[in-house]
């Protein structure tokens, strides 16, 4: 539990000065209100329609992709700090596990989920013939 | 030394190096670009920054009508709260640092996965398309990068067979981490650039395409902390390079807190002359770059650490 | 000791409280992930750094930026849930919480335990304890992610890439 305590001790000192600074700014600074302050920028033309867009879900598997990895990746951080205590025995089962992640892996690989670019022209490809 | 003492002076001794960093990066790429650079401001331009941060202070602390006006104003304080917290684990010399956890390394990756929040509600606060745009980029980038981050280190943590960042520097005594975790120190350097969204990876800012990315609506100090954590994050990732891969303070002759700094400012100067030599990929390349060659590197790395190592322990 | 351990409680239980109360699905995913950094402050004052990071990393740092980029990219902050929709999670979530009185009133070995008086577990024996006794768990693990994987991919992708229909065809 040691180092706890300062750790603590300086987080709070870090948010302190960083909300010191927005107080400080808030304080400083000057007020203005324009004719075009109040809208978003886009490059100096109005806004149409909702900023709210869909994305394609390409960004939504990079993410899960993302999670599952990250979960992957902390059985091999609890193996590599006790890699040497383990031995052998423990090497087996971590190159088993690794070897299934690597699976994981070349599947997405092979159904294209990596190569965004490609896939989508030869979506195009397979849909329009040019 | 008064522990609230040594805290507030860490942090503001921080925030002065980043600052010193920005002009490093100003004088360096006017250098490559055949410029001169600021050089008005005291000798070599060299209090430019301060002057820059004095004038920004008195700007108007803006927070546009549409936004979501709490998460608007949380989001650039994340980035700025995360990157300092993480420094509180780095060794800065033998007995200089703020908290040596048993856990050092992990609270680095924790905190620098709590880092996506800020762009991704930057992005979503604005209520801009284009802030909107940059903040999905950054999250898929950032979140693609981190996975073998953390991977990449883990040579280190298994040679050691510590997560404490103070073990991990007491251990390269003899041989800096540099030389048998040689694709660990390139893919996490990778990485780091990644995490920095710094060029080559700085998709989510693209000017040309994305105005200012997620930061597009920001402006006055708010828009200074996400400029000012970047660098505070370029100082991060150099001293964890230092930290993990090259002996931290460890040195001959110069007291180790020189030392520290000397190889970090080393660091910093590269991730600077990087900025000033690549190009920027395409979002595809980026990801397929991460996925299919990043990745798996990190685990072979692991994996074939995890051999050698066990096999001279026999 | 005890006195951080129950302000972490105390912040805990009240971000959760929030989460349930608010409209926007931003807002509460910041109170969830308030929540859940007060948990990890719990663990490690029961003497669980290792715990206590993974929960950082995995839950705050991973799990709920799936969320928060979810609703970034459908844009669906705001769906009102009507009130009814509440009765089933509230019936299930009074179970848990009789069970746990029940619990903490009547089984006191289990609850016993005084914070500060618990031994600490480094990494190094967690690692020990999870490769050694319980690695047929981890190896189950590694299956579940497998799966998990394959299933997210074929759940969220756009089209069938070999099997796509052809125009006129």
């Amino acid at each position: 539990m040691n180092g706890l305590g300062s750790l603590a001790l300086y987080l709070v000192v870090v948010v302190a000065i960083v909300g010191f600074i927005m107080v400080l700014t808030h304080l400083l600074g000057e007020r203005h209100s324009q004719r075009g302050t109040a809208v978003p920028y886009e490059s100096g033309i109005f806004p149409t329609g909702s900023a709210r867009i869909r994305f394609p879900s390409d960004f939504y598997l990079v993410a899960m992709f993302f999670v599952v990895f990250d979960v992957a990746a902390v059985y091999l951080f609890a193996w590599a700090v006790a890699a040497r205590e383990l031995g052998w025995a423990g090497y087996a089962a971590i190159l088993v596990f690794s070897l299934e992640t690597i699976a994981g892996l070349a599947y997405l690989w092979k159904m294209g989920a990596f190569d965004w670019g490609a896939r989508r022209k030869r979506e195009h490809l397979e849909r329009h013939g040019y | 030394m008064n522990p609230v003492l040594f805290a507030i002076a860490l942090v503001f001794g921080i925030l002065f190096f980043a600052a010193f960093v920005i002009w490093i990066e100003r004088r360096f790429l006017a250098l490559v670009q055949e410029r001169y650079g600021p050089n008005r401001v005291g000798p070599l331009g060299l209090v430019q920054v301060i002057a820059d941060i004095i004038k920004i202070l008195t700007k108007e602390n803006w927070i546009p009508p549409f936004a979501d006006k709490g998460v608007f104003v949380i989001a650039p304080m994340i980035i700025m709260v995360t990157v300092l917290a993480s420094f509180a684990v780095i060794p800065l010399g033998p007995g200089i640092v703020a908290s040596d956890l048993d856990v050092g390394l992990l609270f680095f990756l924790a905190m620098s996965s709590l880092a996506v929040y800020s762009v991704a509600l930057a992005g979503w606060a604005s209520n801009s398309k284009f802030a909107l745009l940059g903040g999905i980029r950054a999250v898929g980038q950032m979140v693609s990068y981190e996975v073998f981050m953390g991977i990449s280190l883990l040579g280190v943590v298994l040679q050691t067979g510590s997560f404490s960042l103070v073990a991990i520097i007491e251990a390269q005594r003899r041989l800096w981490f540099c030389v048998p975790q040689f694709v660990g120190f390139v893919v996490f350097f990778i990485a780091g650039l990644a995490e920095t969204r710094r060029i080559p990876f700085d998709l989510p800012e693209a000017e040309s395409e994305l105005v200012a990315g997620y930061h597009t609506e920001y402006s006055g100090f708010k828009f200074a902390m996400f400029y000012l954590g970047e660098y505070v994050g370029i100082t991060l990732i150099s001293s964890m390079i230092v930290v993990l891969f090259f002996g931290g303070w460890l040195g001959p002759w110069l007291p180790p807190f020189l030392w520290f700094v000397v190889k970090t400012l080393f660091f910093v100067v590269v991730f600077v002359l990087i900025r000033g030599s690549l190009p920027r990929p395409r979002y595809d390349q980026l990801i397929g770059f991460g996925w299919k060659l990043m990745f798996p590197l990190a685990l072979a790395n692991l994996v074939a650490t995890g051999g050698i190592v066990l096999a001279l322990a026999r | 000791m005890n006195v951080s351990f129950i302000v972490a409680g105390v912040v805990a239980i009240l971000a959760t409280v929030m989460v349930i109360v608010q409209r926007n699905a931003v807002h509460a995913l910041l109170y969830l992930i308030v929540s859940l950094f007060a948990l990890a402050v719990t663990m490690f004052l029961l003497g669980a750094p290792f715990v206590a990071a993974l929960e950082v990393i995995v839950y705050a740092g991973a799990i709920m930026v799936l969320f928060v980029f979810v609703v970034m990219m459908t844009g669906a902050e705001s769906s009102r849930v009507e009130p009814r929709a509440w009765i089933g999670p509230s019936i299930l979530g009074i179970v848990l919480l009789a069970e746990l009185s029940w619990v903490l009133l009547f089984a006191p070995a289990a609850a016993g335990r005084v914070v500060g008086q618990v031994k600490g577990v480094s990494s190094k024996e967690l690692g020990i304890a999870l490769l050694g006794p319980y690695l047929v768990g981890v190896e189950i693990a590694a299956f579940l992610l497998l799966a998990g994987l394959v299933g997210a991919y074929h759940l969220g992708r756009r089209h069938s890439p070999p099997s796509l229909p052809k125009e006129g065809a």
